[in-house]
């Protein structure tokens, strides 16, 4: 059986020595310190929001909530622990309340946000054919299973890490993770054979 | 595909790819500079209520202490307007004027109602 713990290979991963000490620059008001964590794990971040909210935009304030929420929250970190996950359990939570505020504002029209992200006349135009349809079929998933697919084969999480980010059981996260691939991996088929 | 390599505990580093294509975000600069915007105006807006509470807090001050003045100087003056109580009993029963209450006792003749009743209703 694979080991279940992801390597690090392009899932933006952070050594955890120097992100102790950032995180400890960070709680003595080192603005440049909190700066240097923000670059590190802003893409992260908002590609995670991304998946819970679809829209750019709001995925951008909320990723934004989450930094300045995790910066309160700040001194709570066990700095013996990887920082990503608990920034990115932050980050979610921070989505999904905008999501269930928005979802209390209107009643929602699908995520249409997810397949053209909104109007970003600048954005869309180098915005891939593919990327669309990954965008529309991730809009198609429930939040929760689209979240997890992103954490794990984006950004390398393991499913444990991702049980901890989404306060789920480990074993909901490999089947909501199954389910994504299936659906995604047909699309991402199709349109090779295309 | 197989459902086996649907449960490949490992990314898949070509869906992975395609993901993040789709959800890579632009203008990474600008997120962060405005994340650090966020992060200056927190700091300013925890240090301005400091000044902020201490203003309100003198003003409240001022007119409290204006007010407290106002009802002592009120409360002192009635003080000082009052009559003095009388020192003893005897001095409390003193005749302010008239025959006095002794003079009306000792009389051999009855004494006139009004002269009894203004003793009862005379301020003292």
């Amino acid at each position: 059986m694979a080991p279940d713990r992801q390597p690090p290979e392009g899932a933006a991963r952070i050594g955890g020595v120097a992100e102790a000490d950032l995180v400890a620059q960070t709680l003595s008001g080192d603005r440049a310190a909190f700066g240097v964590l923000v670059e590190r794990y802003a893409a992260q971040a908002r590609r995670v929001a991304r998946a819970v909210l679809g829209d750019p935009d709001e995925a951008d304030d909320a990723a934004q909530d989450g930094f300045l929420s995790a910066l309160v929250k700040l001194a709570q970190f066990d700095a013996r622990r990887p920082f990503g996950p608990w920034l990115m359990r932050i980050v979610a939570n921070a989505a999904t309340d905008r999501r269930r505020r928005r979802q209390v504002r209107r009643a929602e029209a699908l995520d249409a946000g997810l397949v053209g992200g909104g109007p970003r006349p600048d954005a869309d135009a180098v915005r891939s054919e593919l990327a669309d349809h990954l965008r529309a079929a991730l809009a198609e998933l429930p939040p929760r299973r689209r979240t997890a697919v992103v954490l794990f084969d984006v950004e390398g999480y393991s499913h444990a890490e991702i049980a901890g980010i989404l306060g789920i059981p480990e074993g909901t996260v490999r089947s909501e993770v199954f389910h994504a691939r299936r659906r995604l991996r047909a699309l991402l088929a199709d349109w090779k054979g295309a | 595909m197989t459902d086996e390599r649907m449960f490949d505990h490992r990314p898949d580093p070509d869906l992975g790819a395609a993901l993040r294509r789709a959800l890579e975000p632009e203008n990474q600069a600008g997120f962060v500079a405005r994340v650090l915007a966020r992060y200056d105006a927190a700091l300013e807006a925890s240090s301005v209520p400091t000044w902020e509470v201490l203003a309100a807090w003198s003003r409240r001050g001022i007119a409290v202490a204006a007010a407290a003045a106002v009802l002592a100087g009120f409360l002192l003056g009635r003080a000082l307007r009052a009559p003095e109580a009388p020192a003893t009993f005897d001095a409390a029963f003193a005749p302010t004027g008239g025959p006095g209450l002794a003079a009306l006792v000792t009389a051999a003749d009855p004494p006139d109602a009004s002269v009894a009743f203004a003793s009862l209703v005379e301020p003292r």
